[in-house]
């Protein structure tokens, strides 16, 4: 039995490759993943071990809830350190992620990509794994003097001796480039733009006093790490403290991971995508498939098989495609993993190219959706051929198996699609944990539910679309439309596959073009300043990275600007819980950015150690005004802080407090934004004109009117929607092959049928010509129920978030019709194959009688 | 018509061999026939002796190994695929045994298929006079699925008929039908022949339907071995019996 099940296989081997193809795509997408972020483990891995290699213990500041703190801490902590019995060497140093480089042209540096870190230099190897590579001048050993990475230098153009831009706590500042690094043996960390100063030299450039932000510590030779690590406990003072450096190599590595599960959650979602999308097309396969050897699986029950035997042979079979499938998917995510390493490096990623990592985790992942994608797949499609009976070997029309009533199937169809409707509900409206799974399921069983519906919108839909043919193309056009209505099932599950992708597509399409649709109006409702100023680095995801607050210092001595008011912004733990917090001058704030505050909320703030709070956020959480909250800062340990009003703009913070409180309780290194309101009767652009050469000194800080922010965010939709819409190409593809695979067995089917029309004069060109019209009706069939369904989810979600400013419900028309018009042109690609297949057809077979 | 000669089709010396070296298989072994205007002619032979073969490549479906098939005087041979499409969609009409319909377009859209193909409009009269003789009026927005076998041989019939062809080849076209469909769908031929002047090559295994042609091609291991004109049902039994013998 099971040979007869591989023999028939390599009978086929289209069909076969075909099949196996939509398995290799979506097996390859989640083993690229998993590839892909398993190699940038490894290699942080390494550069930890290289980084930790000589230090034992580790002294820092004690963050309680943050976990790994750079917050600074007194320097006398390294005499007590020193003095403990058990020390080899220790040193202390500082370090600060709010530091921008200039390149020459006087544009900063990295940009949005990987970050800059400041460091003070380390005079002792083992406890360092900065090196001057070789003839990369000296060390910074005094004021003025920086080191940079190689990388950085390499891509700048930088010389030893250049003078180069460094903006810190002060603002901008000029450099002499005297030494070129490496980190241990690499010529970058990934990426990152190292910038190394002179331990004096980098607390005044870096905004420290006579602090440090940690301090590494090398045991002697006999002295446990440990042992030492306790040791050194004893003598710190309250809010520092001792942890082994395996501990802190530890933290960092589970840091980084999950910073790369963002990643990779996200590029399995789209492989999750890919790989449902296979499951249609791999379960319409076996369907076809089933139903044209109905003759050959009639006669194997003739001659004896049982309806079991039948079902395991088709399950083995597909069991075999999904064997062959996942390996040969597991080594295409190789070439997955490298493109997606490629795309970083693009986007100014420095990820080295080192060999990549299979871990056994991958193999048994990818295997095991692989394999089981298909095993489901073939389920119904086994079940329908071990229903096949004998005497459909002798007699054609004796396997028809009764049709499912349409009454059934529109009933199945529509309690499927409504619980997919409801669970989607719940993950919106609801406010339920892990929404997003809901959602996800929701979906998924909304699209299964609209795809079993589907095949009783095929033929009339058919005769929509097709109106034209018969009129511009005479009987292909004519042939093309009818035998889409021929099968409505078939062309409705092929049709279904692309739904999935275009309806993604169609849904973030509409979704960003709401946010668009609202964003110009909250932008001007939130923003009443004139300028609105940020720094164009990103160092952390969810914070604005700092500017030098000598920047708004600097653009207080304009006289063409009226207002300039600094906000800064930071985490809090309260209850457990982190938090954002915001930091505002109470008595400007008002002037440039609409807090709605609830009475005088704002002015209350000048009171030190007090907060406002969001309304809904007070209610949340049961507080009234006039409570004291126990907060939670980094810096300052845990605060008293008193509720002395609320507001209602919540879409920055729900916790705002005066930059004065904010000062006492963080390690201030700049702004997350500065506003300014240009004089009356000065323009806004003459102030912007006039306020150009402090903008321009400091590179990294651009300048914003209220419109150009409105661009901003939407260039930033855009680019977010074609990315979503780039990593959805790959379910669309799937599905295109999808429609390739469908029209091959079709004309498999209809080889007498095509040699008929062969033989009674139809030339190559039209049998081309029918093929391909028949692949345009089924795509743009399946592109308009996914824009249909699209549109629907787009305009669910956008109802949910109606509370967060989402008013506007819009549908991108242009990008509608462009969907819908891109699905028929994937139908013509899609056709291409089978249609030279169906031209090529040798006549005769179609009038040889067995 | 185009053509001036006297033969509707003609096949000269065809030789169609299947196969190489020791399992090559002579289908057609030097065989010669020709084929006149506003005949009715059957093939017949054993099965295996060639008849369809011999139908194929004259009728351009398939192409001789050696020897000269030819439509009129176009010698098939020369002409590339397009025209070959071509020559069959004007010049040649076809009935099969089987599978000779389109099962999703309707009896009438089968029966225009080779002129709406070619983007061509029936010539009223002449369809009428097809309908009238076929007798499917009644029948024409059906699909294949819903006539009976004898009723989708006559639209295949009808089909041939539509475009007015040189000749029409026909293979077993009654072989899967009762006798008396089968009798209606020969009646029809015959008068196509007989009231059209149509030209009609029939490729069969029996004898009664051979009896409706005005002259009958023996064919034997390839050959054309011997011919007979206006058969009857028992001239025919008669000489099968002595070729056989
Ligand atoms: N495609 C083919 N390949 C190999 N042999 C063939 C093929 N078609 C026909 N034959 C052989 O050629 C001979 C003649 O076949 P055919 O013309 O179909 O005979 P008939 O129609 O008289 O029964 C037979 O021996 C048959 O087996
Ligand atoms: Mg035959």
């Amino acid at each position: 039995m099971i040979k007869t099940a591989i023999k028939s296989l390599f009978a086929h081997k289209i069909r076969f490759i075909l099949t196996a193809v939509a398995i290799v795509l979506g097996v390859s997408l989640v083993a690229g993943t998993f590839i892909f972020t398993d190699t940038i483990n490894a290699q942080f891995d390494d550069l930890l071990d290289d980084i930790y290699a000589g230090i034992d213990v580790s002294v820092r500041a004690d963050a309680g809830d943050f976990g790994a703190s750079t917050e600074p801490f007194p320097a006398e902590v390294l005499g007590s350190v020193l003095a403990v019995d058990g020390v080899d060497v220790a040193e202390g140093g500082v370090a600060s992620i709010s530091i921008q480089v200039l390149d020459k042209s006087g544009d900063p540096i990295g940009g949005q990509g990987p970050p800059t870190l400041g460091f003070s230099w380390g005079e002792v190897p083992s406890l360092s794994p900065m090196r001057i590579k070789d003839g990369g001048g000296l060390p910074p050993s005094g004021p003025g003097e920086v080191m940079l990475d190689a990388n950085t230098v390499d891509n700048a153009g930088f010389v030893l001796g250049d003078e180069v831009t460094v903006i810190g706590f002060l603002g901008p500042e000029e450099f002499e480039l005297v030494g070129i690094g490496s980190f241990g043996d690499q010529d970058s960390l990934l990426g990152a733009t190292l910038v190394l100063f002179e331990l004096e030299e980098a607390r005044r450039v870096f905004g420290f006093g006579d602090e440090f932000s940690g301090i590494s510590v090398q045991a002697v030779a006999d002295v446990d790490a440990d042992e030492l690590t306790e040791r050194i406990s004893l003598v710190l003072p309250s809010g520092v403290e001792a942890v082994t450096g395996e501990t802190e190599q530890d933290e960092q590595a589970a840091d980084i991971n999950e910073g790369l599960s963002f990643l990779s959650i996200g590029l399995l979602s789209f492989a999750g995508v890919s790989v449902f999308v296979g499951a249609f097309i791999i379960q319409n396969t076996f369907r076809i498939v089933v139903a044209q050897r109905t003759r050959e699986l009639a006669l194997l029950r003739a001659i004896g098989a049982t309806g079991r035997q039948i079902r395991v042979m088709v399950i083995v079979e597909a069991l075999f495609i999904g064997l062959v499938g996942s390996v040969a998917g597991i080594a295409f995510g190789f070439v997955m993993a490298l493109a997606i390493r490629g795309l970083m490096n693009a986007g100014g990623f420095g990820v080295p190219a080192d060999a990549l990592v299979l871990l056994p985790r991958t193999l048994v992942v990818s295997m095991l959706v692989g394999l089981g994608l298909t095993l489901l797949s073939s389920l119904l499609p086994a079940r329908k051929a071990s229903r096949i009976p004998p005497v459909a070997a002798m007699r054609e029309d004796a396997a028809r198996t009764p049709r499912r009533s349409l009454r059934t199937r529109a009933i199945a169809g529509t309690a499927i699609t409504g619980l997919g409707v409801l669970l989607l509900a719940v993950g919106l409206f609801a406010s339920v944990g892990r929404a997003i799974i809901f959602v996800a399921a929701g979906a998924a069983i909304a699209f299964i539910g609209v795809s079993v519906l589907a095949p009783l919108a095929a033929k009339p839909l058919a005769d929509v679309i097709g109106w034209p043919l018969p009129r511009l193309f005479g009987i292909s056009g004519l042939l093309a439309k009818e035998n889409t209505k021929r099968k409505p099932r078939r062309t409705a599950s092929t049709a279904s596959a692309l739904m999935v992708g275009v309806a993604l597509v169609a849904f973030f399409s509409v979704f960003g073009a709401s946010t668009k649709a609202s964003i110009s109006d909250t932008v001007f409702e939130l923003f009443p300043a004139d300028l609105t100023f940020q720094s164009e680095n990103q160092n952390d995801p969810e914070l604005p990275a700092a500017i030098s607050p000598a920047f708004a210092v600097d653009l207080e001595t304009y006289d063409e600007l009226s207002v300039v008011s600094a906000m800064q912004f930071g985490r809090v733990v309260i209850d457990g819980d982190q938090q954002f917090l915001g930091a505002v001058d109470p008595s400007t704030i008002n002037q440039v950015f609409a807090l709605q505050p609830n009475g005088d909320a704002v002015s209350a703030l000048s009171q030190p150690g007090s907060m406002i709070v969001a309304s809904g956020f007070l209610e949340k959480n049961g507080w009234k005004v006039g409570d004291i909250v126990t907060t939670e800062f980094a810096h300052s340990g845990e605060v008293e802080m008193s509720v002395v009003g609320t507001f209602e703009a919540d879409e920055f913070s729900n916790i705002y407090v005066s930059t004065e409180t904010f000062k006492a309780n963080y390690q201030y290194v700049g702004d997350g934004l500065v506003f300014a309101n240009a004089r009356d009767g000065v323009g806004v652009a003459a102030a912007q004109e006039a306020i150009s050469p402090t903008v321009d000194a400091f590179g990294n800080v651009k300048a914003q009117t209220k419109s150009e922010i409105v661009d901003e965010l939407e260039t930033q939709i855009d680019q977010a929607l074609a990315l979503f819409t780039g990593l959805l190409l790959f379910a669309v593809i799937i599905a295109i092959l999808g429609i390739t695979n469908t029209l091959t067995l079709s004309i498999y089917e209809r080889t007498r049928e095509i040699g008929l029309l062969r033989a009674v004069g139809m030339v190559r060109r039209q049998v081309r010509r029918m093929i391909r019209w028949e692949a345009v009706i089924i795509a743009t069939f399946g592109a308009i129920l996914g824009v249909g369904l699209g549109i629907v989810l787009g305009w669910a979600v956008v109802k949910a978030l109606e509370e967060e400013g989402f008013g506007a419900f819009s549908i991108p028309v242009g990008q509608v019709v462009l969907a819908l018009f891109l699905a028929a042109l994937a139908g013509v690609l899609a056709a291409i194959w089978p249609a030279r297949k169906a031209a090529r057809m040798n006549i005769l077979d179609a009038i040889s009688t067995e | 018509m185009t053509t001036t000669t006297k033969y509707a089709a003609r096949l000269d010396n065809g030789i169609k061999t299947y196969g190489e070296g020791e399992s090559a298989v002579h289908a057609l072994n030097g065989a010669t026939a020709e084929f006149e205007r506003g005949h009715f002619t059957a093939i017949m032979g054993p099965s295996g002796s060639g008849k369809s073969t011999l139908l194929h490549c004259i009728a351009g479906l398939d192409s001789l190994t050696s020897g000269s098939a030819y439509i009129g005087d176009v010698d098939l041979s020369s002409l590339k695929d397009r025209d070959l499409t071509l020559l069959r969609r004007e010049r040649i009409g076809f009935v099969f045994q089987a599978f000779n319909l389109v099962p999703s377009l309707s009896a009438e859209e089968n029966i225009l298929l080779p002129l709406s193909i070619g983007g061509k409009k029936p010539d009223e009269d002449w369809y009428g006079q097809i309908l009238d003789t076929v007798g499917l009026r009644d029948r024409l927005k059906h699909l294949p699925a819903e006539l009976s076998g004898g009723e989708q041989q006559r639209v295949a019939a009808a089909r041939a008929l539509v475009s007015q062809p040189e000749i029409i080849f026909a293979d077993e076209p009654s072989g899967n039908l009762d006798s008396k469909a089968g009798a209606e769908l020969l009646a029809f031929m015959r008068r196509a022949v007989k009231e059209f002047g149509q030209t009609i090559v029939m490729v069969t295994h029996d004898p009664n339907t051979a009896a409706y042609a005005d002259r009958i091609i023996f064919l034997e291991d390839g050959k054309t071995v011997d011919e007979m004109y206006d058969p009857t049902p028992d001239s025919v039994l008669d000489r099968l019996k002595s070729l056989g013998g």
